[in-house]
């Protein structure tokens, strides 16, 4: 009888699984670019003094928060195209990795905008008023002062966001993404379901280098960028 | 140089400023003095616009700006004319001391990077910090951040400088070395408005002392009038209150 | 598709999706009951370095967060079976595995996945606890767990408390993965219902629906229990 358990079948299925990151890799970099610009809009109006746009970007966020990216996912795979209809617009045949892009740019952009609202708020008023009084118009004081020292403060929590981006974004085999997943599940069925668990289990590997190189990454970049701060620890 | 007419400014329901009038000329040190909420500070800050007045004028030269809708532009002019000094030395703690010296001369005003390292170095000597240009202000003290502050409005070689309670935020042992540097500057001749509790500071170096009480400005006169013949009861309450353990301090 | 929303089927999948709210809480409570103390005492062994279980800590927690739990799912429920049908069939043990019922899977897995969550909350919360204050106490006579428990611990609580309520949601919204071991929570309930006449547009709303009450349910009651726990803060503020 054959092995239950053989784990060259997690050696073997590597070489065929990591080209299919380029496809999990475009999907989450779409994701991140779009996801940051809309996730500055909303911090920008929570930020700004219009009560309403508050309420609004608020009222986003608590919703996104609360939902399953497997939700998200279906309510935008199923949904768009049925809300397109409503305009005569025929999208059903869209690509797949457009309903995955959509969602986790608007799951992206949620954690984004706490991300931004955060490490501004985190900068004291001092350096903005500081900046003007020397001269700097607004916009210089926040391209100069304010921004530098709110990347290094949001950094960590861009990291983490990348990460969870990238692991809710396994999610998109379910509507159909031939992705990293994707592809693992094919290799599987191809087996006729059997050594699923190795084959797993390399998933959960590279999925693993991955995290650890993002976090490695992100930890190289903040002490690149923390100016002035790189002395704080030996004080 | 600059007059300040009727200003007034609340806080919800709380009136902070009630109609101040304010005029100083060039080369003077002008000393406000007043318990907290006084409204000093206050004061201050519309003046540099960090807060925007309710009502009030000001002339700046030959500038002539309402203080509650300035036009960005006036704003803009009226700040690259002055300077402010914090009582939490608001340095960038992003760039390093010199760079903080440079940054309002390079950026705000355009001047040549060069040009401005000269100037910013000029400043940091005059207020003792050769040896610490590069450093970053979290590597410094916090009489030397508040150094660092005054160079920073030195450099700019403001028509004015504000001084929000400079030396407040300092532990007891490092207030001498800033106002030191503040007695230095006033000295070279530059125009100065400060608000501090140092009694010391006030009577040797300012040349007009205001006392603000409630909002208001409840008496003005040079230190002798202020503190040797007070003629309102609420300064002599004040002095009295205040000096004492003052003197004790500091002479 | 085009004739809009099936608003029958919107309202009465609604209670189907409502249904699994049992399901979907028993998982997330049996989980914390697991994560709390479990996660607590590994982070302990984090804080106090302790030799081989603060390295066993340190890459669990790595591992969990660095793979996605659908893969974490996928594992437990491939792997599970084989290793139990191995145990049975060498005791001769006479249960089928494959009759197990799943929740049994999703209270490993989100055990699982929930206490190394937990692991850096209160590996967090505990290093912001100033260390004088288990000096204090021990210098007024407390043990060492004493301490712990009457100092420490409740000083860390309240900082871990708005962690362990992103965790806790966080969980809800994981078990919506049960479906990939056919779990009959929520998002199950609902998207059976749906098969029958493909109203999945109806479906998901409704599951959406769910889930933004019960979330928005928890965190009010998290942050109520926060308030209470704060109170030491307004004293001393």
């Amino acid at each position: 009888m054959e092995k239950y358990f053989d784990i060259s079948y997690i050696w073997n299925s590597l070489p065929v699984l990591l080209p299919f990151l380029r496809v999990t890799f475009m999907v989450a970099g779409l994701s991140i670019i779009f996801g940051t610009f809309f996730g500055l809009i909303l911090a920008v109006m929570k930020l700004g003094k219009s009560k309403v746009a508050q309420k609004i970007a608020n009222f986003y966020t608590t919703v996104l928060r609360c939902t399953p990216s497997i939700v998200l996912l279906f309510l935008v795979y199923y949904g768009v195209p049925a809300l397109a209809d409503n305009f005569g617009l025929y999208l059903h045949d869209l690509n797949t990795a457009v309903f995955v892009v959509i969602t986790f740019t608007l799951q992206f952009a949620a954690i984004m905008s706490e991300v931004i609202r955060s490490a501004y708020e985190s900068i004291e008023k001092g350096q903005f008023e500081a900046a003007v009084s020397v001269g700097l118009s607004p916009l210089q004081a926040y391209r100069r002062i304010i921004f530098p020292q709110a990347l290094v403060v949001g950094l960590p929590n861009f990291g983490n966001g990348l990460i969870a981006l990238l692991q809710e974004g396994s999610l998109a085999y379910t509507i159909g993404l031939i992705d990293i997943v994707g592809k693992a599940n094919l290799i599987i069925a191809a087996n006729y379901n059997t050594h699923a668990l190795e084959i797993f289990i390399a998933l959960a590997v590279v999925y693993w280098v991955i995290s650890i190189l993002i976090e490695k990454f992100f930890g190289k970049l903040e002490k690149v960028f923390s100016k002035g701060k790189q002395t704080i620890n030996t004080n | 140089m600059l007059k300040i007419k009727d200003i007034h400014k609340s806080f919800g329901k709380n009136e902070i400023l009630k109609g101040v009038d304010l005029s100083i000329d060039k080369g003077d040190v002008v000393v406000i003095l007043g318990p907290s909420g006084s409204g000093k500070t206050t004061l201050l800050r519309c003046i540099n616009f960090l807060e925007t007045a309710d009502s009030g004028k000001a002339t700046f030269g030959d500038l002539q700006v309402d203080l509650h809708d300035a036009s960005k532009k006036d704003i803009h002019t009226i700040r690259q004319k002055t300077a402010f000094v914090f009582q939490n030395y608001n340095l960038f703690n992003n760039k390093t001391a010199i760079e903080n010296v440079t940054e309002g001369l390079i950026i705000g005003r355009k001047i040549p990077k060069a040009e401005a390292n000269n100037i910013g170095k000029k400043a940091l000597d005059k207020v003792g910090l050769s040896d610490k240009y590069d450093s970053y202000p979290s590597l410094l003290s916090g009489g030397q951040q508040q150094r660092v502050g005054i160079a920073r409005a030195v450099a700019l070689n403001p028509d004015i400088i504000l001084f929000d309670e400079p030396t407040s935020a300092l532990d007891p042992e490092l207030v001498g070395e800033v106002l030191t540097v503040m007695k230095n500057i006033a000295n070279e001749g530059t125009t100065m408005l400060v608000v501090t509790h140092e009694m010391s500071f006030a009577k040797d170096v300012a040349n007009r002392v205001i006392f603000m009480d409630g909002g208001v400005v409840v008496e003005e006169g040079t230190p002798h009038d202020i503190f040797v013949s007070p003629k309102e009861e609420r300064t002599k309450k004040f002095l009295k209150r205040v000096l004492p353990e003052d003197y004790t301090f500091y002479i | 598709m085009s004739e809009g929303l099936n608003y029958t089927f919107l309202i009465d999948t609604f209670f189907i999706a409502l249904s699994g709210v049992p399901i979907t809480l028993l998982v997330t409570i049996v989980a914390l009951l697991f994560a709390l103390p479990l996660g607590f005492l590994l982070a302990l062994t984090r804080i106090n370095q302790v030799p081989i279980l603060n390295w066993f800590s340190r890459i669990y927690v790595s591992f969990v967060r660095g793979t996605p739990i659908i893969i974490q799912i996928f594992i437990v429920y491939a792997s599970v079976p084989l290793i139990l049908s191995l145990f049975f069939e060498k005791y001769n043990i006479n249960i089928n595995v494959y009759n197990i019922n799943p929740i049994w899977y999703a209270f490993i897995v989100f055990s699982f996945s929930t206490t190394a969550i937990l692991i850096e909350v209160f590996r967090s919360a505990l290093s912001t606890v100033n260390k004088g204050q288990l000096e204090a106490a021990q210098s007024v006579g407390l043990s060492n767990f004493q301490a712990y428990r009457r100092i420490v611990i409740p000083q860390a609580l309240v900082v871990a408390m708005p962690n362990i309520c992103t965790a806790t949601v966080n969980l809800i919204k994981a078990t919506s993965l049960g479906y990939a071991m056919s779990l009959q929570e929520i998002t199950l309930k609902a998207k059976v219902a749906a098969n029958v006449g493909y109203n999945y547009v109806e479906a998901y709303i409704d599951i959406f629906l769910v889930y933004i009450i019960l979330c928005s349910l928890v965190e009010y009651g998290f942050k109520l229990y926060e308030k209470r726990l704060r109170r030491y803060k307004y004293v001393s503020a």
